[in-house]
């Protein structure tokens, strides 16, 4: 839009990296407003810096936009200098593609990466000019829906949107909008709309659903208000992973982002179910691609960005069942074309001599490794499959190789843990300290530091951690006590912060509906952008949710029983209950379950979804 | 040591290089690219235009390419400089064409050649500045050239340091013309540009508001010509 064009064109220069706030970039997607018939803005509520990394809207942006009559235009939350600019000259927030103002638009959809997150949601659609609060907004469009991994739960959010998206995109996004181009012309109500987008699988509004609580405060029951809402809605997967949609364009930022590179996903979900770790069973099952799909993703993105580095996405791509042949095939083309090959994700446990070489960058920095526990016990606990013996022989091998730095993160505050875990922790980093001074000095680098960092353990829904309290700030704090003094060496290097972050990510992360009025009141006190510390007002997220009766002990710090309601109890993540519940158990007797690889231990994913050890017929080798 | 294991990714060193030289446009949105995002930005336009580009040869290949001088956020020129080397003597015309494919909104090639002149003859570089504020036109000229009608003025200059020192820049500042149309002061100015010394346009602008209190609206900034010691265009 001319106007906003030719405001920004006066306030730009005032602003950090103003590049992030013009568009114009090399394979964004512009198209005549004129003859697009639904305009979607994706929205990051998070800076550009960190939004533009995101794959997810990557293929959603792409997969949108290959609708000729379609436009789909990529939002981001503003830093508070640029912010304070728009709002003194009154220019609402807009699409980077078009500068048209996303409250005009039919869509508005945020992706929920992570809880801290959230606020920022309630700060664009205020800076879009927009009402925060669903209720509020009575007219069809703008409709504004969520998606991404925290939509397991988004009850703490459901008050601001009007429908969410579960599970994965690249399907039920296009049904979703097919669905509104063919009601668009009868010109519909908000209502009418939503009652027909319920009937899309993996569609959830939160409107249609009636939530009653028990005297202690605990869910009863969450029950449909309109016949048309399923009682349970199904998370959306995508059963022929080797053929979805994937881009073969970015769009390449001037600026420099956190993720700077092409990046090609390899698969998706993860074989190994460490019990803490939400992704690992939202995301379930395991899914890869084809080495020759992989091969000429890789190709095409690299020849379309100009990138100078590739980097193979997943949860852990040394799962992959041909990453041998995988590395090979990708780094014979990265090589010649002078394309560094990332493998971020790789576990510990599958290094040996030829990979190693392989990944072998042309910097030799550090390795990360991240066992997560100290001791064996506690790595059984947490279902972290990694042997002590498997740590230190790729240890071994890395300091032979000349690597100087080892960085480890653990987490404090896991089910069961005692002071003798905590002392691990710092036992392990010694071992792996000694071993440096023990490989021979021609062969080792000429220093080391060993780097541990830890974070406080915040228990998620879709686990089989989900019923277990966070540890609170005291516990914390005498467990970071233990460790200090228990860490000798000067090489070690120890990084303990302690954020209150972890308090409203747990609250955030298993709270229900009335966390909502928290968010609302915490938002009106001026809380958003709580990932940055610089910005973060714990004091101020306090106040919100004792005015609003909020404890967030009750949340955050209470055991929850098996057959307690939860809040999410009717979002179907197909991983079921009944293995939760037996992988809690086995947690507490310190029992480890095999991976898939191994052998299936009856998450209650069904063959049909096309995982790869599943036992379903095979849809592409 | 490990190192032994190490060797340069591309191993076949290729000391033969084509030394190519563009001009190049950056308007429009492209002026609010700094000139370190540019820098990436050439990089990754000329990997994608598959020209046979020629690589550093060290451990840490990579693209050659070079900036005679650098151009601040927020202006815009038709004549920007960049150089770099090719593997294969390929026509100038096809190199053209194949980098100006891969220019983003406000970026174009203008012209392709083999470099004649060195970066260190640049000497000076002429600037068209617009002014608007909040004061007229034609009291901004009054004050222009009250501004140049001055023997000595100083500004205080950033140091390495981070303190600052008095520089006198008015020997710098050379007006080739002044003019002015319903709200802006338009300024063409030569100042020195190069490895020597080097004086922002902006800076220029910003002393001659700061001296007289003048509020701008608007400050927009266009290098218009990059020149060698003889006063002839660098390319």
């Amino acid at each position: 839009m001319e106007e906003i064009k030719n405001k920004l064109e006066k306030i730009l220069l005032k602003a950090t990296k103003p590049a992030r706030y013009i568009g114009g970039e090399i394979g964004s997607v512009v198209k005549d407003r004129d003859k697009v018939d639904v305009r979607f803005a994706f929205c990051f509520p998070d800076t550009y810096d960190v939004g533009m990394s995101h794959l997810g809207m990557k293929i959603l942006y792409g997969l949108k936009n290959q609708v000729p009559n379609w436009w789909c235009e990529r939002v981001f939350m503003p830093e508070k200098d640029f912010e304070t600019l728009m709002r003194e000259n009154d220019i609402p927030l807009y699409g980077l593609e078009s500068l048209d103002p996303i409250k005009d638009f039919d869509f508005i959809g945020f992706t929920l990466q992570y809880e801290l997150s959230y606020n920022n949601v309630l700060q664009m659609l205020d800076l879009a000019g927009l009402p925060v609060l669903a209720k509020d907004r009575t007219s069809l469009t703008p409709l504004v829906v969520g998606g991404g991994p925290c939509v397991c739960n988004p009850e703490p959010m459901s008050d601001f949107f009007d429908l969410f998206i579960l599970g994965e995109g690249e399907e039920v996004n296009l049904e979703l909008l097919r669905l509104y181009e063919k009601m668009k012309p009868s010109n519909p109500t908000k209502e009418e709309f939503l009652r027909e987008a319920v009937k899309i699988e993996g569609i959830y509004v939160p409107s249609f659903y009636d939530v009653d609580y028990n005297e202690d405060g605990t869910v009863k029951s969450i029950t449909p208000n309109v016949p048309e809402a399923p009682a349970r809605i199904k998370k959306r997967i995508i059963a022929d992973f080797d053929k979805v949609y994937y881009p073969d364009s970015f769009v390449v930022p001037f600026s420099e982002i956190v993720h700077d590179r092409s990046v090609v996903e390899v698969l998706r979900g993860c074989i190994r179910g460490c019990r803490f770790c939400q992704a690992g069973f939202i995301y379930r099952p395991f899914r890869e691609k084809n080495i020759d799909t992989i091969k000429n993703e890789t190709k095409s993105l690299c020849e379309q960005t100009g990138y100078e580095e590739v980097s193979l996405s997943s949860l852990s791509t040394s799962d992959h069942t041909k990453i041998n042949e995988l590395l090979l095939s990708l780094s014979e083309y990265t090589d010649g074309e002078n394309v560094n090959l990332a493998l971020p994700s790789l576990r510990l446990d599958s290094f040996n001599e030829e990979l190693l070489e392989r990944i072998q960058a042309v910097r030799k920095s550090g390795l990360t490794f991240a066992p997560e526990a100290g001791t064996q016990r506690l790595r059984d606990v947490i279902n972290k499959n990694i042997t002590e013996d498997e740590i230190i022989n790729t240890c071994k091998m890395a300091f032979e190789w000349g690597y100087t730095q080892v960085k480890l993160y653990f987490m404090m505050g896991q089910p069961t843990e005692t002071d003798d875990d905590i002392r691990g922790i710092a036992e392990l980093s010694d071992k792996i300290l000694q071993l440096y001074f023990e490989t021979p000095k021609e062969k080792r680098g000429r220093s080391v530091q060993i780097a541990v960092s830890t974070a406080t353990f915040v228990p998620k829904p879709f686990t089989p951690f989900e019923f277990e309290p966070q540890a609170t700030e005291e516990q914390i704090k005498h467990k970071q006590e233990i460790l200090k003094s228990a860490v000798t060496s000067k090489k070690i290097k120890l990084s303990l912060h302690y954020s209150n972050t972890s308090v409203l990510e747990a609250v955030l992360a298993r709270g229900d509906r009335r966390v909502c009025k928290a968010v609302y009141a915490a938002w009106k006190k001026g809380c958003y952008m709580d990932s940055w510390d610089e910005h973060f007002q714990f004091d101020k997220w306090l106040e919100a949710f004792a005015e609003t009766g909020i404890d967030t002990a009750f949340y955050a710090n209470r055991t929850r029983s098996y057959d307690e309601v939860a809040p999410w109890s009717h979002l179907d993540y197909l991983v079921s209950h009944e293995f939760l519940v037996r992988e809690n158990k086995k947690a507490h007797l310190a029992q480890t379950t095999r991976n898939c690889k191994e052998g299936c231990s009856g998450c209650g994913i069904k063959p049909e979804c096309g995982g790869v050890y599943c036992g379903g017929k095979k849809t592409s080798t | 040591m490990a190192e032994k294991r190490l060797q340069p990714k591309n191993v076949d060193l290729r000391p033969d290089r084509y030394d190519k030289r563009v001009v190049y446009e950056k308007c429009g949105r492209a002026k609010y690219i700094s000139h370190l995002d540019l820098m990436r930005a050439m990089q990754r336009a000329i990997k994608r235009s598959k020209l046979p580009i020629w690589y550093t040869q060290g451990f840490n290949p990579h693209i050659y390419i070079m900036f005679p001088l650098t151009l601040s956020l927020g202006f815009e020129s038709r004549v920007e400089v960049m150089d770099f080397a090719l593997l294969e003597d390929l026509l100038d015309e096809e190199v053209l064409k194949a980098l100006d494919a891969q220019m983003p909104e406000g970026m174009r090639i203008v012209s392709c050649s083999t470099p004649v002149h060195s970066h260190t003859e640049i000497t000076h570089a002429e600037y068209d500045i617009r002014i608007s504020a909040d004061k007229t036109p034609a009291e901004m000229v009054e004050k222009f050239r009250d501004f140049m009608s001055r023997e000595v003025i100083e500004i205080q200059k950033r140091t390495k340091k981070g303190t600052y020192k008095p520089v006198d820049i008015r020997p710098s500042l050379e007006l080739i013309s002044m003019e002015t149309d319903e709200d802006h002061l338009n300024l063409k100015m030569k100042l020195p540009a190069g490895g020597g010394f080097n004086l922002n346009a902006n800076v220029a602008a910003e002393a001659f508001l700061d001296m007289y209190g003048i509020t701008a609206d608007e400050i927009c900034i266009e290098r218009t010509k990059i020149l060698i010691e003889n006063g002839e265009v660098f390319c």
